[in-house]
């Protein structure tokens, strides 16, 4: 049986465990809300750019050059697959679930033929996949810290990855991300990038040539494309980290709400066991003086 | 007198969203001029100056954009723009030494940064415009 010392330790440790825990949890609910307003503020700038590409697209005729960003290389034998995780853990879930979706994904890719490369963004990632795929790592971005960099360091992202698709590096590029649904909730979510996916902008298309004549374009409407088309790479991995940025801190406020009640509830439980054991102890102290002067 | 209403935004944030009387920005084929009831026009921008008039033609800022996109229809012109800086907060001596380090650098990327960096600094050294 532990002894009474020991048990007043054990409330002590936990107790301090919970006061850090719910530190961090503040520190999460102070960043979730600063990370949702940049996330909120980016929100106009591509949606506009959305609207913009959408209405372009169907003058996207040759595939030549940039255009290629649009209609894709005439492939899909090399993907390379993008992984966004958080820098650091203690965020319940929101790191391993990305790492076990990518990996799912390119388990899958590969079981149709293809070849598949990885381009983590996070140290999280980048550490799970250089245990687990470490050669098929081309390059992994770590310590973004995006809500004081900003949009640079997207631009970093997508230049890399511009280049190497106009080397021909790859045909087909997904992102694995989590998409911040609110703030206890985040779903894994994988968005093709390019090329460009345009199932959706397709619709708004139709919506947008229903209620609006038609633009002049100035120069052309091809060279407005091909200044776009690469700005809108960067943009969509901008809300990508973003977002991620958002869902992270999300996480980690949960799971520290989380990790803070159950010390509270472990807290008391030993309590309980510590006013048990204080009592019993009494009461054998009791009996030995009892039976003590009864023997006399 | 009729005003349109206008956005200056980058992707990290709105920076200016109003109704003014006048904008003109710097189209990739030459400056535009836009009033209320402008036609439908997009066009891509080049590094340089936009500037924003209320009603009676007074100039309310100017910003310094790296490039982008204006979209105008007759109520609305709303300009997309990579970087977007005030230019009353530009320096010219810290403006001057960034491009005198990219001249000797070279690359496709500096060469980039050059031409927007002397456009910037043209931006502050010109002050046509300032009345319309």
């Amino acid at each position: 049986m532990p002894s009474l010392k020991d048990i007043k330790t054990q409330i002590n440790s936990v107790g301090s465990t919970k006061k850090i825990t719910s530190a961090m949890k503040m520190v999460a609910a102070s960043k979730l809300r600063r990370s949702q307003e940049k996330a909120e503020a980016a929100r106009p700038y591509s949606s506009r750019l959305e609207e913009m590409l959408s209405s372009l697209a169907s003058s996207a005729a040759s595939g030549e050059g940039v255009i290629k960003l649009l209609t894709g290389t005439g492939n899909d034998q090399n993907y390379i697959v993008v992984p966004v995780s958080a820098d650091r853990g203690l965020c319940g879930g929101f790191n391993s679930s990305i790492n076990r979706e990518t990996f799912k994904l390119v388990k899958s890719l590969e079981g149709n033929g293809k070849k598949v490369q990885l381009m983590p963004v996070g140290k999280k990632s980048r550490d799970f996949f250089n245990r687990v795929m470490k050669d098929q790592i081309i390059e992994s971005f770590v310590d973004l810290n995006i809500s004081s960099t900003g949009y640079e360091s997207a631009l970093n992202i997508s230049n890399k990855l511009q280049e190497l698709y106009f080397d021909g590096k790859f045909d087909k590029c997904i992102l694995v991300f989590n998409k911040f649904k609110s703030a206890i909730s985040q779903e894994v979510t994988q968005q093709q990038l390019i090329p460009l996916d345009v199932s959706n902008s397709e619709k708004e298309e139709e919506k947008e040539n229903s209620s609006n004549a038609i633009y002049d374009y100035e120069p052309d409407e091809e060279t407005i494309l091909k200044d776009l088309l690469p700005k809108n790479v960067s943009i969509q991995i901008f809300k990508v980290l973003l977002e991620s940025d958002a869902g992270e801190q999300g996480a980690r406020m949960a799971a520290m709400d989380n990790a803070t009640r159950n010390a509270g509830e472990m807290i008391d439980s030993l309590t309980l066991k510590y006013n048990r054991t204080r009592q019993a102890f009494i009461t054998k102290e009791l009996i030995e003086i009892i039976s003590g002067a009864e023997s006399i | 007198m009729a005003t349109i209403s206008f956005d200056l935004v980058s992707p990290e944030n709105l920076v200016f969203n109003d109704e003014v009387g006048t904008v003109i920005v710097p189209g990739k084929d030459g400056d535009l001029g836009i009033l209320p009831g402008h036609s439908k026009v997009m066009s891509s921008l080049r590094p340089g100056r936009v500037m924003v008039y209320s009603e009676d033609k007074n100039l309310i800022k100017s910003f310094f954009v790296s490039g982008g996109f204006v979209e105008i229809n007759p109520e609305k012109c709303i300009v997309l723009a990579e970087s977007v800086v005030e230019v009353n907060s530009l320096e010219k001596t810290s403006i001057e030494k960034e491009i005198q380090e990219l001249e000797n650098k070279e690359g496709k990327e500096s060469e980039e940064q050059l031409s927007a960096a002397k456009a910037k600094l043209e931006a502050i050294n010109v002050n046509y415009y300032d009345k319309i």
